[in-house]
């Protein structure tokens, strides 16, 4: 007896010693990916990362890095920073991570000293505008974020880009006075990124700042919060949270009866949003940053191709897409100049201006990182919820590249 | 150590001093220091000769991953042992475990980045001020018990959770805050190597500190107090005092881990300490065996080792073909979340005394082989 139990120990022994021998094949690199499909922010952190997914797999499957073969992990580390922050560890030290695809803007910015020291670039699907200075060159910068990236415009350009076009709004409408500015968010840092930065902007351009309204990002009856904003007369509310809680807050404040213009950010607008919302949603407005499924672009076969079906998507996956594709050719540069290392990928982005990857013609905004400035793009699409179930493009803006908006 | 455990017929003990010991036997002391001493060098030998690293059984423990699953181990089992003490020895409840782990993960923080104190020195004093709340959330345990207990423990959790989005100054709000590496002069713990070895120790300190004290005066009242709180009051212990004091203690334990789990990471942020942390110490200390030491750690263990291996489990189960379909991998996420939901439904229903009282059977086990009477 005592021998079979033995026997059985030595073997269960064995058995734990034998996964972490897994050495890495040499044609291979290893890419983390930090997607969220069952935290507060999976309603569109699903479909990003099914885009970032697919189209990893994709890059396999048509000969990777010209040759080497991406060795990734796609982990649901459902929107917790310590998990994101154990996840990373894990790929730096057993897998030998060179690039991250990484998510929400509380680990992404966690995560800033730590990937500058190991010299890991990260393409996050945070817009955070605290990730575009890397140098630390403005005053307002917390942490120079070197080795940050992201496909799209920052959340304080977005929310600056809105503030300009309600600017105009406001005097189309032939209205007097000056017009008030909310911001409706969870105290989370992702809504909280352009909090301050977009105020500042929007006090420079004469309208009232009202102090901000606390909306969680989960779902719930948001009626207290929407007769706050009633009772402020707040003209233009900016949503900074996503999908189910934009839902709840539109619906309660239609209840409540407030007359005001919601202007969401990146994520907080899309078509899964608009069914849900119905004609409540008529009049919303939000900002975008690529082409639409529907959209006359020559990029989309492509993206039709990666997705593997004519199922439409929404643009979150495309972007999803576009900020693999813009690594995957990092990548590539980076294996011609000096080896797939992470400083390597970090420089590679440095390599192109307005830069759109092969095959994503018409679909991807053309954008360009340089040493001193992360800001991929300044350019802003503002997109309107019209009739129930139509999205339409009503303004587009190029923002100034302001030393003081670096980095803020 | 002082909880029942079986022993065969004719070992008698004469003196309270013979049974209240640590270990039952000599062998069994040695044995635990030898583990303990092999664990150590284990880990150093790698380090210090980095091409052993490579060598079967040494692999294991260079291999950072394995080492911050043991890192993970230690700063559970501190804090799950604090509301063992708690739960398993005093009878109290409290739901609100996690949110004392929080207190001393940013108190160590902020002693550290914002006081300036080095970090070793931060983390005993992380543990105070984690106490300090345990006290004063601890005080309606002086006159409440059961489900109200619970549910005003609950409250401290969600107090405390709230406290940490906005009190800015501290906790650096809903952005959290950065936490050093300890230095020991100019050597540092900067990897998962030497912080293993650092959390291993404070683990070892804090659980020889903890089956001390149940054999102490106070540790006879805690237990006292959780069989029968009447008799213990007639027999002229403070109900009140004993009560706070192991909300205390427990708190303590919890900041303790809390600053070690604060430091390893190198940041602290709000969302990690939530209900769900709370309940899962109490599933840590209801798998490991209520009111032991030792199952402190094996429950933690068991915990931390679950989703690993149900994390294997899916993916061998993603590259078959059964697995692959879109249903199966949208639902994949939650396995391990249903996983650790189950296993204390399991626990609860097949195995009440926990692990350390299966151990204890497969000890006796061994000992009286082959005559198991």
């Amino acid at each position: 007896m005592k021998t079979v139990l033995s026997a059985t120990l030595a073997g269960a022994l064995l058995a734990m010693l034998s996964p972490f021998g897994g050495a890495q094949a040499d044609d291979s690199v290893f890419v983390g990916h930090l997607k969220d499909v069952t935290g507060a922010t999976g309603f569109v952190g699903k479909l990003y990362g099914e885009g970032v997914n697919d189209a990893l797999v994709w890059i396999n499957a048509h000969g990777g890095i010209d040759g080497t073969r991406l060795d990734f992990e796609s982990v649901d580390y459902a929107y917790e920073v310590p998990r994101a922050i154990a996840l990373y560890k894990k790929w730096t030290s057993q897998n030998k991570m060179v690039a991250l695809q990484g998510w929400g803007t509380g680990d992404t910015e966690a995560l800033i000293s730590f990937v500058a020291k190991d010299k890991i670039p990260v393409l996050s699907g945070s817009y955070s505008g605290h990730l575009t200075d890397p140098t630390g060159k403005n005053p307002k910068t917390q942490k120079p974020a070197p080795y940050n990236f992201f496909y799209g415009p920052s959340y304080s350009d977005a929310c600056r880009a809105l503030v300009q076009w309600a600017e105009g709004d406001w005097k189309a409408k032939g209205k007097e006075g000056k017009p008030k500015f909310i911001h409706a968010g969870d105290n989370h840092p992702y809504p909280n990124a352009p909090k301050e930065a977009c105020a500042d902007f929007a006090t420079e351009l004469g309208f009232e700042v009202l102090p901000p309204v606390v909306v969680s990002l989960k779902p719930g009856d948001f009626k207290a919060q929407c007769l706050t904003i009633k009772q402020s007369g707040a003209n233009y509310v900016y949503v900074a949270n996503l999908g189910p809680s934009v839902v709840s807050l539109v619906k309660s404040c239609k209840t409540v009866g407030t007359d005001a213009q919601y202007m969401a950010n990146i994520w907080g607008g899309d078509s899964e949003t608009q069914k849900t919302l119905g004609a409540d949603g008529d009049g919303y407005v939000f900002v975008a940053a690529n082409a639409f499924w529907g959209d006359d672009a020559p990029g989309l076969a492509l993206v039709r191709e990666i997705a593997g079906s004519e199922t439409p998507r929404t643009h979150h996956y495309i972007r999803g897409v576009c900020s693999t594709f813009y690594m995957k050719e990092a990548m590539e540069w980076a294996k011609a100049h000096g080896g797939l290392t992470g400083e390597s990928i970090r420089n590679a982005m440095y390599a192109r201006k307005d830069w759109v990857p092969k095959g994503l013609e018409g679909v991807c905004i053309p954008s360009t990182w340089t040493p001193e400035d992360h800001r991929g793009m300044t350019k802003v699409f503002i997109y309107q919820m019209q009739n129930g179930s139509e999205i339409h493009k009503i303004a587009e803006t190029d923002l100034p590249r302001r030393d003081d908006w670096l980095g803020y | 150590m002082a909880t029942l455990s079986l022993r065969p017929c004719g070992d008698f003990r004469t003196s309270y001093r013979a049974d209240t010991k640590i270990f039952d036997t000599p062998t069994s002391r040695w044995a635990m220091v030898g583990f303990l001493c092999a664990l150590y060098g284990l880990v150093i030998l790698p380090q210090a000769f980095p091409p052993l690293a490579s060598l079967p059984v040494l692999r294991l423990f260079a291999d950072g991953y394995a080492l911050s699953l043991g890192i993970q181990v230690c700063y559970y089992a501190i804090a799950a042992l604090g509301l063992n003490i708690l739960v398993g020895f005093t009878g109290q409840i409290s739901l609100g475990h996690a949110a004392f782990f929080g207190v001393g993960a940013f108190s160590s923080a902020w002693l550290n980045t914002r006081v300036g104190l080095p970090v070793l020195v931060c983390i005993p004093l992380a543990g105070l001020m984690s106490a300090a709340a345990g006290l004063l959330f601890g005080a309606p345990a002086a006159r409440i018990k059961g489900l109200y207990l619970a549910i005003a423990t609950l409250a401290a959790q969600f107090i405390i959770e709230d406290l940490f989005v906005r009190m800015d100054w501290f906790t650096g709000g809903s952005s959290g805050a950065m936490a050093d590496t300890p230095m020991l002069g100019s050597f540092a713990f900067d990897n998962d190597a030497r912080y293993f070895l650092l959390s291993l120790s404070f683990t070892i300190v804090l659980f020889v500190m903890a089956a001390n004290l149940m054999r102490s005066r106070d540790g006879r009242a805690f237990v006292a107090l959780r069989d029968h709180y009447l008799s213990a009051e007639v027999m002229g212990i403070a109900l009140t005092r004993y009560r706070v004091m192991s909300f205390g203690i427990a708190a303590f334990y919890a900041g303790i881990g809390g600053a070690l789990y604060g430091h390893y990471l190198m940041f602290v942020s709000a969302e990690a300490f939530t209900i769900l942390l709370s309940i899962q110490f109490l599933g840590m200390i209801i798998i490991g065996g209520l009111g032991s030491v030792m199952g402190a750690m094996l429950g933690t263990i068991f915990m931390v080792a679950l989703p690993e291996v149900m994390g294997a489990v899916i993916a061998a189960l993603q590259t078959t073909q059964w697995g692959n379909r879109p249903a199966v991998i949208n639902g994949l996420p939650f396995f391990r979340e249903m996983a650790i939901g189950a296993a204390i439904i399991l626990f609860l229903i097949f195995e009440p005394d926990g692990l350390a009282h299966r151990w204890r059977l497969i000890k006796t086990y061994w000992k009286l082989y082959p005559f198991s009477h």
